[in-house]
């Protein structure tokens, strides 16, 4: 498994437009890629679950997955979460 | 079998059909049997897939990069989510319940999360979750909740009511005709579907008299005879090409009085004026041989707005009319906040009985800085053309000296402020039989007076104007407000102050010769109707105006006025 950790810096949070483009983007990965954030769980690939972690400014998210392209996977991902807004 | 609802704007329109629903019909909780749970299953996914489908037809029309195309998007992404769509299936086949229960129960459940989280931005994210779930449930229906910004075809709008901020939004390009469950002659809405030139039918039962109408389906509407018809026959459909084809006619007959003056063939002149609630249809009134603008409804401007317009903004709006009307009247009433026309942005506190509530002068009253801000602008616009200014709702005299006070106040800011203005003619307008009655006292202050007729007769009958089941016992023409218009018209007449009408009865050509007959000097009408009733005024004669409202004054009934006002022959 390969996992990072980051912080939200966007000043609304991941609201549903950049986590409909991150959703997008990890679609694009074969392997499962998760977000955990205030204790809770969601896939990557899945806005409706996405939407409920409550990813606000200055939360701090782990993305983890397994697999395939795990890596790359978890640093788009990572990445993303840092820059969408 | 046809049923007739109320023509509020007369024409026929051909479109499909597109149901606005802001009643969802009532959730099945009934227990399901395997095979039932089976076709759930199914009927959600054809909801699903339409309703994609549908989104991405709206979405052709927008550019990617837009935030309605991203937001439709998201939208997209949602219901094409597989944890979601399991999570619904899985929710059918559970608990043995229909699509739109598990729909309702996942979807609130979300919301609900939503709400809880602790960015208010991401937690008001639950409204469009709810929303999205409505819009689920009506695919289930065959109803696509079609975003009307993406409209692109003709369209004949279904819905149980429509608000005049709704109105305002509406594409109207698209939208050929309007049917309504509930609303009445004189609501706000059946007011800017006849200026519009809209075809309109209202208090209309559609969900009763047809068939559940799907969206898309081809509808005829004949605003004319009051008939919604449902697949067309052929015949049928000739058939109303043609009276359309008349109606047209008829109404290019008419462009022939456009620059004829308004008198009668016996000599009496009458100044007819128009209504208008925003600034393109101040523009379009000379061309329909308007003589100026009798009522401009400046709350309208308000509805269509996020945030209130300031008094630059105002100015210069008022003064792009007064360019447009080269030299003619502007007649602007005071905003007319309150009853059915709430601005969401000024929180007016709910009231139990809005229409005699807080409304019109009344509104102005207590809250003197927008009034102030609108008669600053309104007053530095009359430097550039004729401004008459009308206030709304006023019943008694220490109303009209409140606003008189106002306005000097208005006046003291300008002149500190060095900004140059013009004088204005005041008025109000009298729409309460209290205005009437106090109307003595009143005429010293004011240069002129407007009958507003629909608000006269909800408050002189008691009866709501926006309530269908009243429209017809109750109308305008009755022998109480026919009196009321007729008492206005003697004190002013006495006080040689100019009287004028604004109200929609003004607006009926058949009605035109009892008003004329009455004594007004002006009347001010809706755009689309005034050709209409200047060619009755140009072919009639002013004796048999006289004698014929003579007659309508002696009579006590309802239907005997009725059947006067259809019978009068005064050309």
């Amino acid at each position: 498994m390969y996992q990072k950790t980051v912080t939200i810096v966007a000043p609304h949070g991941i609201h549903t437009r950049p986590a409909a483009l991150l959703v997008k983007e990890a679609k694009a990965f074969s392997c499962d890629v998760m977000v955990e954030c205030n204790g809770k769980q969601a896939s990557a690939k899945s806005l409706f679950k996405l939407q409920t972690l409550g990813l606000y400014q200055g939360v701090s998210v782990t993305v983890f997955a397994t697999g395939e392209q795990a890596q790359a996977a978890v640093d788009k991902i990572a990445s993303l979460l840092i820059t969408l807004s | 079998m046809s049923f007739n609802g109320i023509v509020v704007s007369p024409g026929i329109a051909f479109g499909k059909a597109l149901t606005m629903t802001s009643q969802m019909p009532p959730l099945d909780f009934k227990l399901l049997n395997a095979e039932q749970i089976k076709l759930q299953q199914q009927q959600l996914t054809h909801a699903i897939d339409l309703l994609i489908s549908h989104l991405q037809h709206c979405q052709r029309h927008l550019c990617q990069e837009c935030e309605n195309f991203q937001l439709i998007d998201a939208d997209i992404m949602l219901l094409e989510d597989e944890e979601l769509q399991q999570e619904l299936q899985l929710h059918i086949k559970q608990f043995k319940v229909c699509a739109a229960v598990a729909i309702d129960r996942i979807f609130n459940q979300q919301a609900a999360q939503l709400a809880e989280l602790d960015d208010p931005y991401l937690a008001n994210r639950s409204s469009d979750i709810l929303c999205l779930a409505k819009r689920l449930i009506s695919a289930l229906h065959g109803h696509l909740q079609w975003d009307l910004s993406t409209l692109i075809e003709d369209t004949i709008l279904l819905a149980d009511d429509l608000t005049p901020a709704e109105f305002a939004i509406l594409p109207l390009k698209h939208i050929k005709g309007i049917v309504l469950e509930s609303g009445g002659l004189t609501s706000h809405t059946a007011i800017l579907a006849r200026a519009a030139g809209i075809p309109a039918l209202l208090n209309y039962h559609f969900s009763e008299h047809h068939q559940a109408i799907k969206d898309g389906e081809p509808l005829i509407l004949d605003a004319i005879s009051g008939e919604l018809h449902t697949s067309p026959t052929a015949a049928l459909l000739s058939q109303l090409q043609q009276k359309q084809q008349q109606e047209l006619q008829r109404r290019q007959a008419l462009t022939a009085y456009k620059d004829k003056p308004s008198i009668t063939l016996d000599g009496h002149s009458i100044t007819l004026l128009a209504n208008v609630g925003n600034l393109s249809e101040v523009s379009h009134v000379t061309d329909v041989g308007a003589q100026g603008i009798g009522l401009f409804r400046t709350e309208f401007l308000l509805m269509n707005a996020k945030a209130l317009p300031d008094e630059q903004q105002q100015y210069k709006l008022y003064s792009e009319a007064l360019h447009s009307l080269q030299g003619q009247v502007l007649s602007v009433r005071t905003f007319d906040i309150g009853a059915d026309k709430e601005i969401p942005y000024l929180q007016q506190s709910p009231e139990d009985n809005p229409a005699l509530g807080i409304r019109g002068i009344r509104y102005s009253l207590v809250h003197p800085d927008t009034f102030i801000s609108q008669v600053k602008a309104v007053l530095r616009a009359a430097n550039h053309g004729q401004v008459r200014l009308m206030f709304p709702m006023v019943s008694q005299i220490e109303e009209l000296e409140g606003a008189m006070a106002l306005i000097e106040q208005a006046k003291a800011q300008l002149i500190e402020q060095e900004k140059g203005f013009g004088e204005l003619s005041y008025g109000i307008v009298v729409e309460t039989p209290a205005a009437v009655f106090n109307l003595p006292s009143m005429l010293p202050l004011l240069d002129f007076v407007s009958i507003g007729t629909n608000d006269l007769t909800q408050y002189t009958l008691a009866a709501d104007r926006t309530n269908p089941h009243l429209a017809k016992q109750y109308p305008a023409l009755s022998p109480a407000v026919i009196e009321l218009i007729s008492m206005t018209i003697a004190h002013c007449k006495q006080a040689k102050v100019k009287v004028s009408l604004c109200g929609e009865l003004g607006s009926d050509p058949q009605v035109l010769p009892l008003l004329v007959g009455l004594g007004l000097d002006e009347i001010s009408i809706n755009p689309t109707s005034l050709l209409e009733v200047k060619a009755a005024l140009i072919n009639g004669r002013y004796q048999d105006f006289v004698t014929h409202a003579q007659n309508v004054k002696r009579l006590t009934r309802i239907d005997e006025i009725r059947t006067a006002i259809n019978t009068v022959n005064c050309n």
